[in-house]
């Protein structure tokens, strides 16, 4: 079998799915973000594999920004995760219930 | 290249790196100068801008950072903004640890916001908004000690990241399709892109990130928690900078990117408008604590927006301009008089509202103007922002009657604002038996910030030409073909 463009295009939706179910699905906000990533690292595979099959180097380059960003909203996550469980002793989106009308 | 034209982007972040280090041999009690300091060097920054007005249309960076009238237009809407928030912020001191690190912030976010107003690529777009976005992570959780703030955080984060992903996708299926990630290159060729269905599902997904931070229905769902968990320095700063930095890129590709894609989807922006303006004014109706009301009547706020883009007339970009001026002013003023009934025990319910009529005139009067204001009851700012555009969805009448069922709809829901903005005029005026009845102190920065917003709400409403003016001028270049010499120069590059 011959990989092609759209072999890399079917496993990069099916990753941003199964991201956006983590997203949806999942209560735990470690695992969120953990989906989140997985999104944004499906973005990745298309731009690489646009950029392989198009010969335009430019689509690498985006992939690199895309990283360091996730790097950064990573790191900002943790850090709010970390800061939530100390006050209340837990990371579940369900106890995420002091704002309401 | 021309990297001089970035002046602007970069002093603010070498400022924003100064007042880091700054923070550092400054004693605590003293931190609020830091944001005089930063404020006067926006100031500066401004007249600097100010002055570099004048030329033309100029890019750097091959093609990717582009100066025009449009970006110098909303970079000066964006610098105002920030100081007004950062002296908002300056009474607002004691209750946000380590204020130091909060004003470097805000001035990298206005970073990013200068740097949006002037992406001319996907990539600087995205770059741009991320570092606004992740900025404003750590401003709404500023207050790491009070668990709303913590949880308002993180719910930002969630959904910021969701939108971020939605449109790196999306930027990837436009890489894909049109095998460039530059504004001119696919404004040149957007009649053939647009039959391409991978390049309009990656624009559709694209505009799903701009939705979220415009807090356009169905990407609203953050905006009520964010606005009411946040710091109210921070809420302002969201209600006006982030929001203006959503619709100027909304604005570039709809006007000058795709517009023959867009004009194709009038209706479907005609629908988000409807939903978000209807959205905003019921929830609204509801709402006990302030900040959350503002957070709906932000939304309504895009709704209205969202018909001038839908209208993709040049009526409908003045008219975005002129109401998001008028926005910014009003906003701003609101959100300073909330800042000081609100600090002192950290209580946003509307009841902290009452009897302030008696308690503190002016303070009420302000309140009570920009309330008038957001209303949209004539001479101010406002109202002619409504009014104008209104009137480019109903010049877009011919050629699809939604266009008057959309002014429809937004007059209705301007009659429901009318109802819950002056229910706190009611309580401002009209005190409850229980009123605590404590005076409340406006220090001095914050009080030139107020008077100065106060002061554009009048002049914005009261001589509309003037503004009108310069927001034609910035939209008159929208939509012009793209110069020539300068994509060719890049086609020459690349091969």
């Amino acid at each position: 079998m011959i990989v092609g463009l759209h072999h890399y295009l079917v496993v990069s939706a099916l990753l941003f799915s199964l991201g956006l179910f983590g997203v949806l699905a999942r209560r735990n906000l470690l695992v969120i973000y953990m989906s989140l990533e997985l999104m944004l690292n499906a973005a990745n595979l298309a731009l690489v594999a646009f950029s392989r099959y198009n010969a335009n180097l430019k689509g690498q380059v985006m992939v690199f920004f895309i990283i360091t960003v996730a790097a950064a909203e990573v790191a900002v996550g943790l850090a709010l995760i970390v800061a939530l469980y100390r006050r209340r002793g837990t990371a579940h989106v369900e106890d995420l219930n002091s704002l309401r009308l | 290249m021309n990297s001089s034209l970035l002046a602007i982007e970069f002093l603010v972040v070498v400022l924003g790196l100064g007042i880091l280090l700054a923070d550092l041999w400054i004693p605590s009690g003293a931190r609020r100068g830091l944001a005089y300091a930063a404020a006067t060097g926006l100031l500066l920054v401004l007249t600097l801008h100010g002055g570099a007005l004048a030329p033309g249309d100029d890019t750097a960076f091959g093609g990717m950072f582009l100066v025009d009238a449009l970006a110098n237009y909303f970079k000066t809407l964006f610098i105002v903004a920030t100081i007004a928030v950062l002296l908002i912020s300056s009474g607002y001191a004691d209750r946000l640890d380590g204020y130091g690190e909060y004003v470097a912030l805000t001035l990298f976010a206005l970073a990013g916001m200068l740097l949006a107003a002037s992406a001319n690529d996907f990539i600087l777009m995205f770059v741009a908004l991320e570092l606004v976005t992740v900025t404003f992570y750590v401003l709404v959780s500023f207050q790491r000690r009070r668990q709303s703030s913590l949880e308002a955080g993180v719910k930002y984060l969630i959904f910021g990241a969701l939108a971020a992903a939605f449109m790196v996708y999306g930027i990837a299926l436009i890489f894909g399709s049109a095998n460039t990630t530059n504004f001119y290159e696919i404004a040149s060729r957007q009649a053939e892109l647009g039959k391409s269905p991978v390049f309009v599902i990656g624009l559709l997904l694209t505009l799903v990130g701009l939705g979220f931070k415009i807090s356009a229905f169905p990407f609203q769902m953050w905006t009520p928690d964010v606005y009411q968990g946040a710091p109210v320095p921070t809420t302002a700063f969201l209600a006006t900078g982030s929001k203006a930095a959503g619709f100027v890129l909304l604005l570039r590709l709809a006007y000058s990117v795709v517009p023959e894609v867009m004009a194709r989807w009038s209706h479907l922006l005609l629908g988000f408008a409807m939903a978000t303006m209807l959205y905003g004014s019921f929830a609204a109706l509801a709402q006990r604590s302030v900040k959350r009301l503002m957070g709906y009547s932000s939304i309504a706020n895009a709704g209205y927006l969202l018909l001038g883009i839908g209208a993709t007339n040049v009526t409908g970009s003045t008219a975005i301009l002129y109401f998001l001026s008028g926005y910014v002013f009003t906003t701003l003023a609101a959100f300073a008089v909330i800042s000081r009934v609100t600090v002192q025990d950290d209580n946003d319910d509307i009841s902290v509202f009452a009897g302030l009529g008696n308690r503190s005139p002016l303070l009420a009067a302000a309140m009570t103007l920009a309330l008038v204001s957001l209303a949209g009851i004539p001479p101010l700012a406002g109202f002619f922002g409504k009014f104008y555009l209104f009137k480019a969805a109903l010049l877009q009448v011919p050629t699809s009657p939604l266009f008057l069922v959309a002014v429809l709809i937004a007059c209705v829901s301007v009659v429901l604002s009318l109802y819950y903005y002056f229910n706190i005029i009611r309580v401002m005026y009209w005190p409850a038996q229980d009123a605590v009845d404590r005076p409340v102190t406006v220090p001095m920065a914050v009080g030139i910030s107020l008077a100065a917003c106060l002061a554009g709400i009048l002049v914005v409403g009261i001589f509309p030409s003037g503004v009108i003016g310069l927001a034609h001028e910035a939209v008159a270049g929208l939509g012009t073909p793209a110069p020539e010499m300068h994509v060719q120069a890049h086609h020459a590059a690349a091969h």
